[in-house]
């Protein structure tokens, strides 16, 4: 690994371990980061302090970490197997099938709002599905331009059946705001207990699908000639990008922004499209970013808590625009 | 003999003067649909939100009627229909305002926020319909009645009231309509001191956890058959379970749209809130 790319990685890791301190220790109630530390090593008597730390602090920032990781890792994924700089979760129809889902639950049955990670991911991974069954079907099934026009498709009908949701239960609407704004909540571990396998099983796909990718930006005739075969790795890829971006829905809402900036923030810091290399930055570097926003979002009008999608983007975007401009 | 002439031919002339045709009123709002109902208009049409459980009067159960779906309100064509000269809308359906006084409607956008500003309101309201007697005493009236249903607090236990259902709380703070209902009623809001332009936040639930409600009362937006199941959703949130409002089994589900929207019953409300959900009689 070249001493630029060792140093992206390096920043990042910095990066994420000062955010998750800060989430730690920082939100709307003081807490001495004795008691934190306390807290954190069982040494803590029971009581409310203890309860911040143990029951909201710590899961609200593991759940920042893992959800930040597989958005940049999907997004990774995605522009990678689709050869296209622009693709993120929303053009797999996952964005547009999770939001349904979530709307519905919270819009047309608020009573079954336990069921709320599983409807956005349920519905996530359907659209997902219907984008793959029309993508990787008929003539010139699994080429690029067919999956990105079916994505495109299948987000508008589901944006559609949103928006329809929307004004039916316009009265209703208030409390599905923030879920579309995106933002973490203080649920503990429930969100992350009903998702952890599907987020687990996307990582690991995305670790055996880095060295395919990399052949498949060769293109599909150098990739099919090397003994790999592109559709299935591109299916494999947008498969495990599905996953990851629907569990993240699932806890987070819809942060699409961080699919789509991250891996390019990634490869214009370390140089090289390398999925070896992107990959893992780009987990790295989303869990950072999400983790950091959060923390804002929480403290910065506390006890309100802010949504955490347009404060991740006030601080991704100018750090993106500068990498931007430097590169070129 | 002068005297009796002229009183018969002033009854004559009252007789003989046309009516004074009682306004056509659309009332898109429980509010106002309320308060004209009690100056004595009949509104031609109500409004209601689609998945909302708006509680109107029971003498208007065979009013027509308009959904308030449409991005402006009501929908204009089904509005025009009933050919009224007098819309009472609110803020909410503002975007709505322009389109209906281009059809010749006289509008006023009323939807009062906070209990003090009832009175005011439902005189600007006989104001426009013409009624402004009787409007001032009815705000008298419910003025008087919201200052008898304040009398005789005993306790002011510290609640929380969250509207809606999600994750994490938006609770109600004290420019809200539920939230001054709720401090009008004895209770000292959790929220006290926060202030947000739409009245409701989204609060963090290490605050609830360190400010410990004695009283939880949410505010959901489910079908009344659905309270129970809402009920327990609540009381099992694992981050509230050390707060006394779920030790001591105080978490209520209010139920209707009291604690939603502002009604002229008000003191009837701060009445129940105190017995059903405070008891600080």
């Amino acid at each position: 690994m070249t001493v630029r790319r060792s140093s992206v990685v390096l920043t990042a890791t910095v990066a994420l371990v000062a955010a998750a301190a800060a989430s730690m220790a920082l939100g709307a109630v003081h807490v001495p980061l004795a008691n934190i530390w306390e807290a954190l090593t069982g040494q803590a008597e029971e009581g409310p302090l203890r309860q911040i730390i143990v029951e909201l602090r710590l899961p609200r920032t593991i759940s920042a970490l893992v959800v930040g990781a597989a958005l940049g890792v999907a997004g990774a994924l995605l522009q990678g197997s689709l050869a296209n700089p622009l693709a993120s979760p929303d053009v797999i129809g996952v964005t547009g099938g999770a939001g349904f889902g979530a709307m519905l639950t919270l819009l047309a049955f608020p009573s079954a709002i336990a069921l709320l990670p599983v409807g956005a991911l349920v519905f996530g991974i359907t659209a997902a599905a219907i984008v793959f069954a029309i993508g990787w079907s008929g003539a010139h099934a699994g080429s690029i331009g067919r999956v990105i026009l079916a994505g495109i498709a299948i987000t508008a009908l589901f944006g559609a059946a949103t928006t329809s949701l929307m004004v039916a239960f316009s009265d209703r609407v208030q409390s599905a705001v923030f879920w579309l704004a995106g933002g973490l909540s203080s649920d503990g571990w429930s969100s992350l207990s009903v998702v952890w396998p599907y987020f687990l099983v996307g990582f690991l796909m995305a670790v055996f699908l880095a060295r395919p990718l990399d052949r498949l930006a060769l293109g599909d005739d150098v990739a099919a000639s090397l003994g790999g075969r592109p559709r299935l790795v591109r299916l494999a890829a947008a498969a495990a990008a599905a996953l990851l971006a629907s569990s993240a829905a699932a806890i987070a809402g819809l942060l699409g922004f961080l699919g789509l900036v991250i891996p390019h923030l990634v490869r214009l810091a370390g140089g090289t499209a390398s999925h070896r290399f992107v990959l893992p930055a780009s987990a790295l570097c989303g869990a950072a970013l999400l983790v950091a926003a959060d923390t804002l979002a929480r403290v910065v009008l506390a006890p309100i808590e802010l949504p955490v999608g347009p404060l991740m983007v006030v601080i991704g975007v100018p750090l993106f625009l500068w990498l931007l401009r430097e590169a070129v | 003999m002068i005297r009796l002439v002229a009183a018969i031919l002033l009854a004559l002339l009252v007789y003989a003067a046309p009516a004074q045709a009682a306004p056509r009123v659309a009332a898109l709002t429980p509010f106002s649909a309320s308060t004209i109902t009690r100056l004595g208009v009949r509104p031609v049409v109500v409004g209601q939100t689609l998945g909302g459980t708006d509680q109107y009067l029971a003498s208007l159960r065979n009013v027509p009627v308009i959904p308030l779906s449409h991005p402006l309100g009501p929908n204009m064509e089904q509005l025009a229909t009933y050919n009224a000269s007098i819309v009472l809308s609110s803020k909410t359906w503002q975007r709505g305002t322009p389109a209906m006084r281009r059809l010749g409607m006289k509008v006023y956008e009323s939807d009062p926020s906070s209990i003090a500003a009832v009175g005011h309101e439902t005189r600007a309201i006989g104001k426009i319909l013409g009624r402004t007697r009787a409007a001032n005493a009815l705000a008298t009236k419910i003025e008087n009645d919201v200052r008898a249903a304040q009398q005789g607090i005993k306790r002011r236990p510290r609640v929380l009231v969250i509207l809606g259902v999600g994750r994490t709380p938006y609770a109600m703070l004290a420019n809200s309509w539920g939230g001054d209902v709720v401090a009008k009623a004895g209770g000292q809001l959790l929220t006290q001191g926060l202030r947000a332009p739409s009245g409701i936040a989204r609060i963090s639930d290490e605050i609830v956890v360190q400010r410990n409600p004695d009283i939880i009362i949410a505010v959901p937006h489910g079908n009344p058959g659905a309270i129970n199941r809402l009920a327990q959703y609540y009381r099992s949130n694992p981050n509230w379970r050390n707060t006394r409002a779920v030790k001591n089994n105080r978490v209520y589900v209010a139920t209707g749209n009291q604690l939603l929207q502002p009604y002229p019953g008000v003191a009837a409300t701060i009445r129940s809130v105190r017995a059903k959900f405070l008891k600080n009689y």
